[in-house]
């Protein structure tokens, strides 16, 4: 039965779950699954066994009967029973995954901006304090926003001195809450974790919330999800998985290096860190 | 019931009789600008064939890129222009002309062929025969429905000389991206042309729906009461107050948008944009989400519902079986109507609109599932004990059945809406609208043709032809849009250029490999069908009055009938599922043939029966 029941399973094409939720999601997608190949089954059996059945034959009429009420009920009355459970089973997931109420208290926080065609971050630093920025104060800072400082960071702030961008890449911490707050300088894009099992739209002009808690280290992709334009398809970035001391120890490499950058001459937005990313394959 | 007399015995060919008046009409008035519905409906029959194959080869377009990402398209890439079109010399498609063809292919297919097809030529064709009367209530309204299409494709199509190319934001057009904050104000861009086409073609359905509501309210023949319709008239009564509905709201959101790209104004669009216009900003993008979908919902159901109608009366015919349950399937069709207006928020849930809104919606949007599984149900009562002729109208209609099926499955999981976030925006949900719009919707177009085509060009079509297209349609259709549920699972992002840039993406390669050959096989076998069109056309053997032995009204008009359509008056004295009635002869028994019944058991039984005899062959 197994082996029969193998045959049918579409569940190993998902990419390799990395996030807390994701497995939930994955077993809600399991179990909706299970219940369509069961449907599936039965009524393109009923449907096969009629046709096979009730095929024409010169010797026979068709059988005049307009149907029964009690069988309307029936074939009506349970699909809601069944489908009544999947939503509200599906909305306990949901409110837990998505509700803004439900965010869960942030170990790290990270700003992200998409942009046509790319996804730049801005890192609140060592005392996890944004300066001022587009996303701590809307209305002042919306119009510092250029190509240059997407955030629109007020480098007069003295909060921002170790706040620190990078550019097509990012790395987070293992088994601990990332809290993202994600916006786009020009179109819609969507943030898409396929591992982590995220996928948010970004949206000009708000902020969105995007929370992931993932339980592997290593080095993953993030991708667009959103049609944005001819680049749509390149708008790849990096993401790598760290243990907490790692990440730390990276965390200060950045800030040391955004204060040098911008020690000498306070008022100049920070530099983006452009590196190139190197593909993930060996 | 009343004892008067109708004159239906005739089987000869009745073409050149009828209302001789009309004869003085100028050619062009008879086959160009002509006020006849059954002209008006061959019109949308040969334009919406036209726009399937331009929408059909776009597909192809883009399903080579994505199995042969690098490759040059064979034949066709040498001869695409250089520029915005293809790399340089090399044949490759650029991934901006991509992004246009996807656009396109979407627009086209959806606007120009799903919704001409089912509403513009079944509407058109169905309506008047079937209540029995001569002529929509409105036919020069019905003219004007219909010649707004060809202009509308041709500015859309026009968007290819411009100098940025076809429409490029995918056919549901979201801003900021279709406001091309970066081109200047006043410029004509494929984007501008593109909204400017779709007002029209909505326009052209609203005038049509109009039609329809007050045709099927005020027209039906004498003895016709709501629930003697067939199905179809009432899937295309209940469409038709859908694009009442909605359709306006559509042209308000293109009314902005259309703003917003060419005089810069900001609906949709925020302060502080990074681009190089200047706009004031203070809109919100979402907004244009909301009012997109709110038409675009119900639009799903105006591209299925017609077929769902047309659908039951084919299964009905060669079941030769009353419709299981009619009643239940007109409410479930008004049902997933009404549903179809509070539910547009499921395209939305990735969105950034408030995830409270998303359990509203999550929750409606799970119960249509119930209308939708009471249909199926009904369908497959309907195929019980009944005698299933295997006419490739019925085969169309039965593979409509599965495939709606398949399709309606696969919308769960998108309904729940946690599992919408991995799977929304990738190729699963391309598989999903393909099942439902081309196995659904263009399977029920097929059996829809095949059914009634001898009553609207008086020949039969060839029926062998039409097994062999119809099986591998049947085969190349599965082969091409399953595996994209395989692609969905793995990730695989719709509307992507090339899947090769990313690592999670490389195992999938082989299946896109399936999909393009099998996507190339399924457009080459829909040449089956329009050679079996045009050939039947001339040589095709000439249709009796009744070919199919049904039941409903148009079966009562003559062969070809010209305009005015009857040749006596009509009647109607029972449902239009009367087959299998116990003490006739015959195993049918049409709606306008005089006498009583009554029903016992849920079962039609013959009180009186005056009817002469009535031979179809």
């Amino acid at each position: 039965m197994d082996r029969i029941l193998s045959y049918f399973d579409m569940l190993p094409w998902f990419p390799e779950n990395t996030s807390t939720f994701g497995g939930e999601l994955d077993s809600l997608f399991a179990i909706i699954y299970w219940i369509s190949v069961g449907i599936f089954f039965l009524t393109f059996g009923i449907m096969g066994y009629f046709l096979v059945k009730y095929r024409y034959d010169r010797n026979r009429r068709g059988y005049n009967y307009h149907g029964n009420n009690v069988v309307e009920l029936t074939w009506t009355v349970l699909p809601t029973i069944l489908f009544a459970f999947i939503g509200l089973y599906s909305d306990d997931i949901w409110e837990r995954t998505k509700y803004s109420s439900r965010l869960p208290k942030a170990d790290v926080q990270v700003l992200v901006m998409g942009k046509q065609f790319g996804w730049q971050f801005l890192y609140p630093g060592a005392d996890g304090q944004y300066g001022r920025n587009a996303y701590t104060h809307r209305d002042e800072c919306r119009k510092l926003i250029t190509a240059l400082n997407p955030f629109g960071i007020d480098s007069t702030d003295p909060n921002s001195m170790d706040d620190f961008t990078t550019e097509n890449q990012f790395k987070v911490p293992v088994n601990a809450n990332i809290v993202m707050h994600g916006s786009s300088q020009d179109v819609l894009h969507s943030f898409f974790l396929p591992h982590a099992r995220v996928k948010q739209d970004v949206v000009p002009g708000t902020w969105m919330n995007i929370w992931y808690n993932i339980f592997k280290t290593g080095k993953f992709e993030l991708a667009c999800a959103e049609l944005c334009g001819g680049g749509h398809y390149s708008m790849r970035a990096e993401y790598e998985v760290l243990s907490k001391s790692a990440y730390d120890a990276w965390v200060d490499k950045k800030v040391a290096e955004a204060i040098a950058a911008r020690s000498p001459q306070p008022a100049v937005a920070p530099q983006a860190d452009t590196a190139t990313v190197a593909s993930l394959t060996k | 019931m009343s004892t008067a007399t109708i004159e239906t015995t005739t089987t000869h060919a009745h073409e050149d009789h009828g209302h001789d008046h009309h004869h003085d009409l100028p050619w062009y008035r008879k086959y160009v600008f002509s006020t006849d519905h059954k002209v008006i409906a061959k019109q949308f029959l040969l334009s919406s064939l036209f726009f399937l194959f331009i929408g059909g080869a776009f597909a192809l377009f883009i399903r080579w890129q994505l199995a042969y990402p690098g490759k040059p398209i064979p034949v066709i890439g040498s001869i695409l222009p250089d520029s915005w079109v293809t790399e340089a010399g090399s044949g490759i498609i650029t991934p901006e002309f991509y992004t246009q063809l996807l656009t396109m292919h979407g627009s086209i297919m959806i606007f120009f062929v799903i919704i001409p097809f089912a509403a513009g030529m079944f509407g058109n064709f169905c309506i008047p025969l079937m209540i029995g009367t001569d002529d929509m209530a409105l036919p020069r309204l019905n003219m004007w429905s219909f010649w707004l299409v060809p202009p509308a494709g041709l500015i859309m199509m026009a968007g290819f000389f411009t100098d940025t190319g076809y429409a490029a934001a995918g056919w549901t057009s979201y801003p900021p991206l279709s406001a091309q904050t970066g081109l200047a104000k006043f410029t004509i861009s494929g984007q501008t042309l593109w909204t400017i086409s779709i007002f029209m073609v909505g326009f052209s359905s609203i005038m049509g729906a109009v039609n329809y509501v007050t045709t099927v309210l005020n027209k039906r023949a004498k003895g016709m009461k709501l629930f003697d319709m067939p199905l179809t008239v009432w899937a295309l009564f209940i469409t038709a107050i859908l694009v009442t509905l909605g359709t306006p709201v559509l042209a308000a959101g293109l009314a902005m948008l259309f703003m917003d790209n060419f005089l810069h104004t900001s609906f949709f669009l925020p302060d502080n944009l990074v681009t190089s216009s200047k706009y004031f900003g203070g809109g919100q993008p979402i907004l244009f989400q909301h009012v997109f979908w709110f038409y675009s919902h119900p639009a799903v159901y105006i591209m299925i519902l017609p077929l769902m109608g047309v659908v039951s009366d084919v299964m009905a015919t060669f079941s030769r079986k009353p419709i299981y349950g009619y009643k239940a399937m007109v409410f479930a069709i008004a049902g997933i109507a009404f549903l179809g207006f509070i539910v547009w928020g499921h395209h939305m849930f990735q969105s950034g609109m408030n995830p409270l809104l998303g359990t509203t919606f999550m929750l409606s949007t799970i119960v249509i599932a119930v209308p939708s599984s009471i249909k199926v149900f009904n369908w497959l009562g309907t195929l019980w004990r009944g005698n299933i002729k295997f006419s490739s109208a019925m085969l169309n209609a039965l593979a409509f059945v599965s495939m709606f099926i398949i399709g309606g499955l696969s919308g769960v999981f998108m309904a729940s809406a946690p599992v919408d976030i991995y799977i929304h925006d990738t190729y699963f949900i391309v598989a999903h609208i393909h099942y439902v719009l081309f196995g659904g919707s263009l399977f029920g177009i097929f059996a829809g043709i095949y059914y009634w085509y001898p009553k609207m060009f008086g020949k039969m079509l060839n029926e062998r032809w039409g097994r062999l297209h119809f099986t591998l349609t049947f085969i190349t259709f599965n082969v091409t849009f399953f595996p994209m549920h395989v692609l969905g699972l793995g990730g695989h992002m719709r509307r992507i250029y090339d899947p090769n840039v990313y690592d999670f993406l490389k195992g999938l390669s082989d299946v896109n490999e399936v999909i393009t050959i099998g996507a190339i096989a399924l457009g080459f076998a829909q040449l089956i069908l329009v050679f079996n069109v045009l050939y039947t056309l001339k040589k095709g053997k000439r249709a009796p009055r009744n070919p199919w032995r049904a039941n409903t009204l148009e079966w009562a008009a003559p062969e070809h009938p010209g305009h005015g359509n009857f040749d006596s008056d009509i009647t109607v004295y029972r449902g239009p599922y009367e087959y299998g009635v116990e003490g006739r002869k015959a195993d049918f028994w049409p709606q306008w043939e005089p006498g009583a019944s009554k029903t016992v058991n849920h079962r039609t039984v013959v009180v009186e029966d005056e009817s002469r005899t009535f031979g179809a062959h």
